[in-house]
């Protein structure tokens, strides 16, 4: 028999059994439309973290100690979003009697306005301007000094030291210890100039991987330092790893719990059908052909109902990528989500194939016990079991 | 042609171990009309899904053609009756999901026709069995003598040696079944198809040119 004519009887039997096909076409289509919009959702997830924690103020990827003379826009790549010029150097802090030796980070205000999100935590007074003899302090080391917002706080920068009067801008709070302690902002050109202690922060868009980029930038002439995120942040990478772990083990457990019902639905399917293999078997039709032909409904099945699950999920991903999903409420007080608590949903390649090749596999393994009945049985042991 | 040698066969179900078939023996020439004859449960079914292959016998030998079809391969038994048999079941078991066109065309594609042939002996098919504008409907839109015509034609589609009809006019009316029974005796004879009946239909044993008579799976004398 030709595969061409099994084949055929395969559409035919799956388009002309119109109730079980669309029951058992739902099943796959709703299983494979929520497994991809669920994984989508955790990468979504994932993005949201990283985003929040890289885009609050350090960038995806630190370069220390550049060259003064280097131009930012030598760090420019492909995938590079935005590079910020900073420079860091030890300072002192000195209100009246009180001392607090800080790192204090001298930023180009509009540039870091622009690309980060650091001006959006000020719970007092407003964020640095280009230029300004100002400080943007956090609250705990305004509390340490006792100042609030208009204030003047004396500068000490070692060595010497130098000594420069700056006005206190704004205050701004974030949760996250790092920021909240032992650093300072002010504009570039509101001290003496540094003569090191450069660095760069460089911003990249969603996609791109940071490990290439990285790998790029250490290729370059210069005695510097580059770190990605994953290395200055390894609990976020840690939490993201883990994220991605517990959400493949929830995907597995969804998936098998789905996976039963479709094996048994597609059992049914097949058993439905099995008097009509005994037909088959009893005009002559061979053992190979009559297990090509279940693979076949089965397979073809599978792939319209993926094929459409695939297409609702990315659909819903699509919508929802738009607008995001807004969990603020649940992340309000989440170092992760210090930014913004909307998440946007992000289509893979793996949450794209994975869905309907897992539907495809459980599909085949469900008809692996109709077929061997229909190949081992005799053609009137199948008729007289109906 | 075939040629029934010391055939036993028997079942284990919920009642114990029940014998269909004890020692049978007996032969059909070629193109011969035979009518095997028995009530319900004396073994006429077994029997000639045993013959067709449907069935193993637990002893004896089937020959067709000189060939015992039951130390064939599994290969070599499904070769022998896609070209060999054709089977009318007693429910006419026409694939519930393909049209009467495509029913007909199945024994034939089975047998690697190609398509414009198929289309050709289709049609001439539905001509012969009087139901020229049905090549498209489902086997549920037809009735019952409409059924059992079909599959009488999908089983001699293939023009196969040996047609074997298991009580095919049970579940018709008389007027149904003898039209049925006339249309079999007269195709299978112009074919000269060697046709093999189970039935208790007194209107088809009449047709017979021999007939064996069934009692408790022993030929009765």
């Amino acid at each position: 028999m030709k595969i061409g004519f099994i084949l055929k009887m395969a559409v035919l039997y799956v388009w002309r059994s119109r109730r079980s096909t669309l029951v058992l076409g739902l099943m796959i289509i709703m299983a494979v439309a929520a497994l991809v919009f669920l994984s989508s959702l955790a990468v979504g997830t994932n993005d949201a973290m990283i985003r929040n924690s890289v885009g609050l103020f350090s960038g995806h990827i630190v370069a220390d100690n550049l060259p003064p003379d280097l131009d930012p826009a030598q760090l420019q790549r492909p995938g590079v979003r935005e590079v910020l010029w900073r420079t860091r150097r030890p300072v002192r802090l000195r209100h009246q009697e009180r001392v607090e030796s800080v790192l204090l980070c001298e930023v180009r205000p509009s540039e870091e306005k622009a690309a980060t999100a650091l001006w959006k935590k000020t719970v007092s007074g407003r964020y640095l301007r280009d230029g300004r003899p100002e400080l943007f302090l956090s609250g705990a080391v305004a509390d340490l000094l006792h100042v609030s917002v208009g204030q003047t706080v004396e500068v000490e920068i070692p060595p010497g030291p130098q000594r420069v009067a700056l006005s206190i801008c704004g205050i701004y709070r974030t949760g996250i210890s790092s920021l909240d302690y032992g650093i300072a902002f002010a504009a570039q050109n509101a001290l003496p100039a540094a003569e090191s202690n450069f660095s760069a922060a460089v911003f990249i868009e969603e996609g791109t991987d940071p490990q290439t980029l990285l790998a790029e930038y250490r290729r370059l002439p210069y005695a510097s330092r580059f770190t990605a995120w994953m290395d200055f942040m390894p609990d976020l990478k840690q939490l993201v790893e883990l994220n991605f772990v517990s959400m493949s083990i929830v995907m597995v457990l969804v998936f098998a719990v789905v996976a039963l019902g479709i094996s048994c639905a597609f059992i049914i399917f097949i058993l439905k059908n099995i008097r009509e293999h005994g037909i088959l078997k009893a005009m002559g039709m061979l053992p190979s052909e009559s297990v090509l032909l279940i693979v076949a409904e089965v397979t073809l099945l599978t792939l319209a109902a993926s094929a459409t699950g695939t297409g609702a999920g990315a659909l819903a991903v699509g919508a929802l990528a738009r607008t995001g999903l807004d969990l603020t409420a649940l992340t309000s007080h989440n170092q992760y989500f210090a930014v913004s608590g909307v998440i946007f949903p992000r289509l893979t390649p793996y949450s794209l194939w994975l869905p309907p090749a897992l539907s495809l596999l459980f599909g085949l393994l469900a008809a692996v016990w109709p077929a061997l009945y229909v190949v081992r049985e005799k053609a009137a042991e199948i008729l007289r079991s109906i | 042609m075939i040629e029934v040698q010391a055939l036993y066969k028997s079942f284990t179900s919920g009642r114990g171990k029940v014998t269909a078939l004890e020692g049978l023996s007996f032969k059909v020439a070629k193109g011969e009309n035979f009518i095997v004859a028995g009530k319900s449960g004396s073994g006429k079914t077994t029997l000639l899904n045993c013959i067709g292959g449907l069935e193993t016998p637990d002893r004896g030998a089937i020959r067709c053609g000189g060939v015992d079809i039951h130390r064939l391969s599994r290969k070599a038994l499904a070769r022998f009756q896609r070209e060999q048999v054709g089977f009318v079941f007693q429910q006419g078991n026409l694939l519930s999901y393909l049209t009467v066109s495509e029913n007909l065309a199945l024994p034939l594609a089975l047998n690697g026709i190609d398509a414009d042939d198929r289309k050709r002996r289709v049609r001439e098919l539905l001509e012969t069995i009087g139901l020229p504008d049905h090549g498209a409907a489902l086997p549920w839109e037809l009735s019952g003598g409409e059924t059992q015509r079909v599959a009488f034609a999908r089983a001699i589609a293939h023009a196969p040696a040996i047609l074997l009809a298991d009580e095919p006019t049970a579940s018709l009316d008389s007027a149904t079944g003898a039209q049925l029974v006339q249309l079999m005796v007269s195709l299978s004879r112009q074919r000269r198809c060697t046709l093999l009946v189970a039935s208790h239909d007194p209107e088809v044993i009449r047709t017979a040119d021999h007939q064996l008579l069934l009692k408790d799976g022993r030929k009765e004398s």
